[in-house]
């Protein structure tokens, strides 16, 4: 039974795939001489439609951003549609809840500095589960109070973390109290619900744990970056991690620099090693490897069991990295940055 | 030229003002060069500020476009509003030659990853770095607040300066020696007229006299005495 409606769903993920731009298709892209002409090569895309509505109030850079927003919000709304309440639903939630997150946490900021609504609204990115009606009314709120009661009173989950660190944030007045619950309490609920032996949850679990394993390690590097002491560090890191549990990354962390590099040199993360690349401060170049290691394992799950939600994985990467991809070609042709440091420094997969 | 009075007394009167006119002028010019070593320092400081400013806000801006391509511009600016904050300044002010220059307390405005309201989990570093360039640049705005001031009310002082001196050389001075020169002529001119009046009234009482004793002599029927003959 449930073969037949993974099925359903993998046939029409896969016919959402045949639309994906080839390879081709963003080198042509790449060659373009400016905003214009790639909006003129995207009309001829699945971007058509976006782009039409996005125009009506943008233009130029702003309008390719929107629909590419747009698209993204529509694409993954399909998604949540087509697999309904079938029971492998909650694996492909569990990688829009992201989303969930990213708004929530939006509208905190701007109620915690007294942003005004339409800012608010204009940075919200409804693609999770949360639909834009309950993001207007969360932001329509007076308070950081009357938001967390109001996702009580809807009985979605995120007020439970939420609720459990109000007293602290209303103490130090500290957002980040607020998102390291929301976001620890997203990583721990993902984890706690993958605990089966399935195929699919395997694939979710082995993408989360790796997930949670990049994101320790880009902290970690940015924390001893800012000399950020191993007690105020260890608040930061994720349990959870596929190779990397959080005693291992505190010890680098009490470690300090050069030592905590060559401590994550023998992990299995060493290809994307950042040698002298932290005392230049870069860490987004070793950041960018990181992401892109990631980004290539979710959209190679999508390669696994064609009767598990793998293909839907995979699809859901690759519309992520597609987009990102249009967007990086276009900021940069904006800024007139050459197509050589587009293509090796900027694109991803 | 203005009415004067062609007195001795409105001559010392110009006189004096001449002399301090140019003992003011004398002092301007020590001001003005005084002002100009200050200048030149401050220029020198403010030049290498404006380097630095234009070399941090390039890698910042460089930064944040690489952050609005691949987080989407979205996510800065919901960074941006957990990372909103006032910035205080204590100003307080020095004089440096009779100009009130502003003097900025120096702190830094760059903030740990830790600091910046922000959960880092859910921020990519790329943000992080835009934060931090721009904080940054931040810092040497303030510092070139502070330079940039001194150097336009300097700069300011030295062209009000340069007018003063401007003003009593070209102008003042020159109209008041001409004052003097010219109470000085008319004082000569004067006392000529004077001498040369005195000299005909000396001469016409002197002829008078003469008339007046010849006729005396004519009446009484004498010779005239050698040397009073017609």
């Amino acid at each position: 039974m449930i073969k037949v409606e993974i099925g359903y769903v993998n046939a029409r993920v896969r016919g959402m795939k045949g639309r994906l731009l080839q390879p081709e298709a963003l080198e042509k892209m790449l060659h373009k001489p400016d905003v214009e002409a790639i909006i003129s090569q995207l009309e001829g895309t699945a971007y058509h439609e976006d782009l039409e509505r996005a125009s009506v109030q943008y233009a130029g850079i702003y309008c390719i951003e929107h629909a590419l927003r747009m698209n993204l919000v529509r694409t993954y709304r399909t998604i949540l549609r087509i697999i309904g309440g079938e029971p492998f639903a909650f694996c492909i939630h569990i990688f829009l809840n992201k989303w969930d997150i990213q708004n929530i946490k939006t509208v905190l900021r701007g109620k915690h500095v007294h942003i005004p609504h339409e800012e608010t609204l204009a940075c919200l990115v409804p693609a999770g589960e949360l639909d834009e009606a309950t993001l207007v009314e969360l932001v329509k709120q007076p308070d950081i109070r009357s938001i967390i009661d109001m996702l009580a009173t809807w009985e979605i989950l995120y007020a439970l973390p939420l609720t459990k660190a109000y007293p602290r944030y209303q103490a130090k007045r500290d957002l980040a109290v607020l998102e390291y619950a929301l976001d620890k309490f997203y990583f721990g609920r993902a984890l706690a619900s993958l605990q089966g032996r399935s195929y699919n949850e395997a694939i979710v679990r082995n993408l989360l744990q790796t997930e949670i394993d990049i994101t320790n390690i880009k902290s970690l590097l940015r924390l001893l970056r800012d000399k950020v002491s191993a007690e105020d560090g260890r608040a930061v890191l994720i349990p959870g991690g596929k190779h990397l549990d959080v005693a291992f990354l505190s010890r680098l962390m009490s470690q300090g620099g050069e030592d905590a590099l060559a401590g994550l040199a023998r992990t299995p993360y060493a290809s994307a090693h950042p040698a002298g690349r932290l005392a230049g401060k870069e860490i987004s170049v070793y950041e960018k490897e990181l992401d892109r290691m990631l980004v290539t394992q979710g959209i190679g799950a999508g390669r696994g069991d064609p009767l598990s939600i793998a293909l839907v994985i995979g699809y859901l990467w690759l519309k992520s990295n597609e987009i990102t991809n249009i967007r990086i070609i276009s900021r940069c042709k904006n800024a007139f940055v050459p197509d050589d440091e587009i293509r090796e420094e900027l694109m991803y997969v | 030229m203005e009415q004067v009075h062609p007195t001795r007394m409105e001559l010392m009167k110009k006189n004096a003002q001449i002399r301090l006119a140019e003992q003011g002028r004398d002092l301007l010019k020590e001001k003005m060069d005084a002002l100009i070593r200050e200048f030149l320092r401050v220029v020198h400081t403010v030049s290498k500020s404006r380097e630095e400013l234009e070399f941090l806000s390039e890698n910042a801006r460089r930064t944040l476009l690489t952050a609005q391509a691949v987080d989407d511009s979205v996510a800065l600016q919901s960074a941006s509003f957990a990372a909103k904050r006032m910035v205080t300044l204590n100003i307080k002010g020095k004089n440096v030659m009779g100009v009130a220059v502003p003097v900025i307390e120096k702190r830094s405005f760059s903030r740990s990853i830790c600091q910046r309201g922000y959960s880092i989990i859910g921020v990519s570093g790329r943000i992080d770095e835009v934060a931090e360039r721009y904080e940054r640049t931040v810092d040497v705005i303030i510092g070139l607040a502070e330079t940039e001031t001194a150097l336009r009310r300097l700069g300011g002082e030295i062209q009000m300066t340069r007018r003063r001196v401007n003003a009593l050389e070209q102008v003042l001075i020159p109209e008041l020696k001409k004052q003097a020169k010219y109470i000085s002529i008319t004082i000569d001119e004067r006392e000529r007229e004077d001498i040369f009046r005195l000299k005909k009234v000396k001469k016409i009482l002197d002829r008078k006299k003469k008339e007046k004793i010849a006729t005396r002599r004519q009446d009484a029927g004498t010779a005239p005495l050698p040397g009073e003959g017609p």
